[in-house]
Order: C-alpha cells, then sequence, then structure tokens
C-alpha cells in the first residue's frame, strides 16, 4: 500500500500526468463533435451516405459511439502514463533510490501496476463523466433519450474501464521491456497508432492469399485491434465476438505484467 | 524485526565474503573480503575501475554478485525489514526526477518506505537545504544535488551510511562541511563507509581504509598502520644548512644515510629529528629547518596499487 502511495506521489509531483490530461481532453473534444456529427448523420436518415448499416445504425449503438468519444487516444494517453511510470526511473536514475526503499523488486512493480490501473480508473472516470454529461444532452436535444438503459451502451463503457486498466498495465510492462524512455514512448505509439492500419492490411493481403476471409478474424490478435473489438456491438465473418477480444487483451496485460516483474528481479542497475 | 539484526556482535557491522561479479568479459570484482566497523570512518579506495562501485552495489542488493555474500549487521541487504532505517545510501548516479522539487523527492522516499512525512523536511534541515525545499531538482547546483543524496539517505536515521564519491562537486566549504558531518556520525557509533580517490581528504577524514585494484584487496587497517607498513625503517628527515658537509659528516657518524634533495636540503633516513638535531649541536652545525617527513596516504596508495589500475 505504501508503494502504490509512492507511485501516485511521484505522478503527482511532476507536471507529466498534467500534459496527458490535457491532451486527453482535447481528444476527447474533438472525437465528440465528430461523434455527434456522426449520430446525428447516420440518425437522421442517411446512414447510407456514411457506409454505416446494421446494428451499427440504431440509435443504441450511436450513443455508445458518443459515450466512448476520445477514449481511443485515451487509451494511448494512458499506456504512456504506464510506460513514463517506468522509464521515468531510468532516464531520471531514481531506479537506485526506489530499489533502496525497497528491495523487494516484485513489490515495486506490483506498486506501481496498482497505481497505473487506479490511473487508468480515474482517467477513465474523468472521461466518461465529461461525455456521458455532454452525451446525453446532445441526445435528448436531438429527441433519441439517453440510450442509458441500452445494454449495449452499458457494455461500451463498462468494457472500457477494463480496457484503460489494461492499457495502463500493458504501458508498465512496455516500460520494463524498453528502458529507454524515447524508445519505449515510440515504439509504443507506432504499435497503437500505426499499428492497427499495418496489420490490418497484412490480414488483408494473408486472406487473398490463402483466398480465406475467416483469417480476418485473426486480427484480434494485435492488442489495438482486440481492444476495438472488446467495446464494438455484434460479430461477423470478419469480426470475432467481443468477449476474444477481452481474452486476448487480458493475456497481455498478464504476460506484459508477469515479464515486467521477472525482467525487473533479474536485472543489475548500475 | 529478527534477533540478529539487534545483536551486539554484528549490529552495524559490514561483512564482505568472497564477494566476485564476473560481467561479459572482466571480472569487476574478484573474491573480495573485508570487514567494515562501526563508529568509525572508513575510506574505500582504489583506482578507477578496481571494483569500488560495483562492490557497493552489491552490498546494496542492486547488482547481484557472480558468488560470495555481503552483509549489514548480518543480513543481506534484501532480507532487512526496513532498510532504511537501518541503512542509508548515497550512489554516485543516485539522481532525483528533474521537474520534482528537493521535498517531494524525500517524500516519495517516505511514502515508499513507511517513513513518516516530517521525515523529509527534518533531513533537509540537517543537510541545510531548506531554503532550497521547493525548487526543483534541474535547479540544484552538483554541491545541492549531493546534500540532497544525503538528505535521502538520512530519512530512516540509519545506523550504517554508505556513501560513494560523496565528496564530489562540493566546494571547499561543502567538503569541510561533509567532513565534519561524517565524523560526528561515527562519533555517534554509526558505521561511515566512504569510497572516493580523493586521498588527501580521506587521510583527513578516515579511520580505517580498504584499499582496493582491479577488483582484489590490496591492503586493508587503521590509516596509520597502513601508512606505516609502508615506511621501511621509519620516518624521512628534512635538513638545510649553510654547513652540510659538516652535517653530514656528523650524521654519518650516527650510522644515517643522507641524500642531497636537489633543492638545497638534506635528506636524511635511519635516524629520527631529536637525534639529528643532536648530532647537529655537537658538530657546532647551524640549521636552518629540521622536519619529519611522513609518507602521506597518497603516496602509500600510489605504491600499493602501482601497475594495477587503469583500463582492464
Amino acid at each position: 500500500m505504501n508503494l502504490v502511495r509512492a507511485e501516485l506521489l511521484k505522478i503527482r509531483t511532476t507536471s507529466t500526468w498534467w500534459w496527458l490530461a490535457v491532451g486527453a481532453f482535447v481528444s476527447i473534444a474533438l472525437a465528440f463533435a465528430f461523434n455527434a456529427w456522426m449520430a446525428s448523420t447516420v440518425l437522421g436518415g442517411d446512414a447510407e451516405t456514411l457506409g454505416v448499416s446494421g446494428e451499427q445504425a440504431t440509435p443504441a449503438a450511436q450513443a455508445a459511439n458518443i459515450y466512448t468519444s476520445g477514449q481511443y487516444l485515451g487509451l494511448m494517453f494512458v499506456m504512456l502514463i504506464g510506460i513514463l511510470m517506468v522509464t521515468n526511473e531510468f532516464f531520471h536514475q531514481t531506479a537506485t533510490t526506489t530499489f533502496l526503499a525497497t528491495p523487494r523488486r516484485t513489490s515495486v512493480i506490483l506498486g506501481k501496476l496498482a497505481a497505473a490501473s487506479l490511473l487508468g480508473f480515474l482517467f477513465w472516470l474523468a472521461t466518461t463523466v465529461i461525455d456521458l454529461v455532454a452525451g446525453a444532452t446532445f441526445l435528448s436535444l436531438n429527441d433519441h433519450g439517453t440510450q442509458l438503459g441500452e445494454w449495449p451502451v452499458q457494455r461500451a463503457l463498462l468494457f472500457n474501464l477494463l480496457a484503460y486498466a489494461i492499457w495502463t498495465i500493458l504501458g508498465v510492462g512496455i516500460g520494463t521491456l524498453i528502458t529507454n524512455q524515447l524508445g519505449a514512448v515510440i515504439t509504443a505509439a507506432v504499435l497503437y497508432l500505426v499499428g492497427t492500419q499495418v496489420v490490418g492490411l497484412l490480414f488483408l493481403l494473408l486472406s487473398n492469399l490463402l483466398d480465406s476471409q475467416a483469417v480476418l478474424k485473426w486480427q484480434v490478435i494485435w492488442p489495438a485491434v482486440a481492444s476495438q473489438v472488446m467495446i464494438s456491438e455484434g460479430q461477423s465473418e470478419f469480426v470475432p465476438a467481443w468477449w476474444v477480444g477481452a481474452l486476448v487483451l487480458v493475456g497481455y496485460a498478464i504476460v506484459s505484467g508477469v515479464a515486467g516483474v521477472l525482467i525487473t528481479r533479474r536485472r543489475d542497475i548500475a | 524485526m529478527s534477533d540478529g539484526q539487534r545483536s551486539p556482535t554484528s549490529d552495524g557491522q559490514i561483512v564482505v565474503s568472497g564477494l566476485t561479479k564476473q560481467y561479459r568479459n572482466v571480472r569487476a570484482v574478484n573474491n573480495l573480503s573485508f570487514t567494515i566497523e562501526p563508529g568509525r570512518v572508513t575510506g574505500f579506495l582504489g583506482p578507477n575501475g578496481a571494483g569500488k562501485t560495483t562492490t557497493l552495489r552489491m552490498l546494496l542488493n542492486l547488482v547481484t554478485p557472480t558468488s560470495g555474500t555481503a552483509t549489514i549487521s548480518g543480513h543481506r541487504y534484501a532480507d532487512l525489514t526496513e532498510p532504511l532505517r537501518h541503512v542509508g545510501a548515497v550512489l554516485e548516479a543516485s539522481s532525483a526526477h528533474k521537474g520534482r522539487t528537493g521535498i517531494n523527492h524525500l517524500r516519495v522516499i517516505c511514502a515508499a518506505a513507511g517513513l513518516p512525512k516530517r521525515r523529509a523536511d527534518e533531513a533537509l534541515a540537517l543537510v541545510g537545504l531548506t531554503p532550497a525545499a521547493k525548487r526543483k531538482f534541474k535547479g540544484y547546483s552538483l554541491g545541492m544535488k549531493q546534500r540532497l543524496g544525503i538528505a535521502a539517505a538520512m530519512l530512516g536515521d540509519p545506523r550504517v551510511l554508505i556513501l560513494d564519491e560523496p565528496a564530489n562537486g562540493l566546494d571547499p566549504e561543502g567538503i569541510r562541511w561533509m567532513r565534519g558531518f561524517l565524523k560526528g556520525l561515527a562519533h555517534e557509533g554509526r558505521t561511515v563507509l566512504v569510497s572516493s580517490h580523493l586521498l588527501s581528504e580521506m587521510q583527513l577524514l578516515a579511520d580505517d581504509v580498504v584499499i582496493i585494484a582491479a577488483g582484489q584487496l590490496v591492503r586493508q587497517g587503521p590509516v596509520e598502520q597502513v601508512i606505516g607498513s609502508m615506511t621501511h625503517g621509519g620516518a624521512r628527515v628534512r635538513v638545510r644548512t649553510p654547513h652540510a658537509e659538516a652535517l653530514v659528516t656528523a650524521l654519518k657518524a650516527q650510522n644515517a644515510t643522507v641524500d642531497a634533495d636537489g633543492q638545497g636540503a638534506l635528506i636524511v633516513t635511519g635516524v629520527d629529528a631529536p637525534t639529528v638535531g643532536r648530532a647537529a649541536l655537537g658538530a657546532g652545525v647551524e640549521l636552518h629547518e629540521l622536519t619529519t617527513e611522513r609518507p602521506d596516504l597518497e603516496g602509500v596508495f600510489l605504491e600499493l596499487t602501482a601497475g594495477k589500475a587503469g583500463i582492464r
């Protein structure tokens, strides 16, 4: 418990979290504006022009989209916090001080993981409160009701919470694997932002090559894709069920957390 | 807290036994053994690359030894229940987040170690940094950073202090402050282990020395004893006189060896200063200088580590 407190104090006493919060807020604002425009177009009867159809065109699906505005980039910001929690120790050479105060390194990493999930939760809470207030106001004004009673909406909100916690934990894991701060941040951001498209393309090529559309489902092994699958509604030939995405993400969190603990236990702090 | 940690025989004692660290190409520390006693300042000396820092890091569980053990009060550092209440360390690379204030740096450590928050203010006052408490670390001078490191080490009011090159970057005033501070801590019965290559400073500060070179022990003991062991046949006496020839004749009668130092003085070995004075008086020779020259720690250190220094 002391260690979780110390980790939270480390974050509170520097300005990093503040910049990431500003970044997250800006991405909420932009994404909300876009999603609101999309919802009013789709629900106004122009769904075809945007290429949205079926389950995605229902008020509930659009409401879920609005209520999770800004979470695509938000997840990246919490992952960056997780990365910085570890790499700062090496960048600023505070790892020595940290491990002198707590020679039990497993506890140090567990403390970081707990603090990271707590921060992920706080970011989710702030984002969701903003989205709920703005979204409910927007939907009510447009005569769709708040849609908060709908399961797809509730599910999207809850699973985003899971996504926030997991991505922060993944960040801690990445930080222990790549202790160079710049290297870790760039690798993670590229994997998250660019990786999704690249993986999509690779799987498209692979499915053409194998002449099998089922291969596309396997995109879910990529964490950013798994995250999308987990929060999106419905499944199809190309998209596996939400719980597959959830399982993949939890798997990544466990693997990176365990790897982080094992690597840190062995490492010589020079 | 186990009984062993408070037992009178091992309390505050540092024991290094057969310690070895093999890196890929280099044996940084090679079967090193020594003991550090409480109530004394011990200087840990060695040329660059001798393995001082690696040894201290193994003692503090930051680097895993290839073989051998290092214990503090009979326990490995990792097994101490509340390590910061027992051992305080200032390592060369210990640092703080550049954007964090000095006081917050200490508060983070207090939180992690379960120490009360007020210890951060007390430790800062102890090293005279209170006026800079709310300044960010990046605005600290090298001397202030060293003081903050010492404040961090003192948070738990530890029994044992381990410092790696603490005088680096300190101005003369800071060095004198550090000397008084560490001597005071040893006087209170604490163990103080200081690594350094500032030998003149060590001669003023240390009671005991441990000298290593190329990862191996070269000499260990009280400073005077280590110096004495290297002064073959006692001290040298420097004499200045306008009547050199008469004095040389008188001294040779006392079985002394006399050499010219090339700068107008005579260097006498084999007899002590009173003997030289008496001989001069007997010969009616006028003296302008009569000085006993003790070899210093620096001379002894260079002699002991000759050929073992340098890049491995």
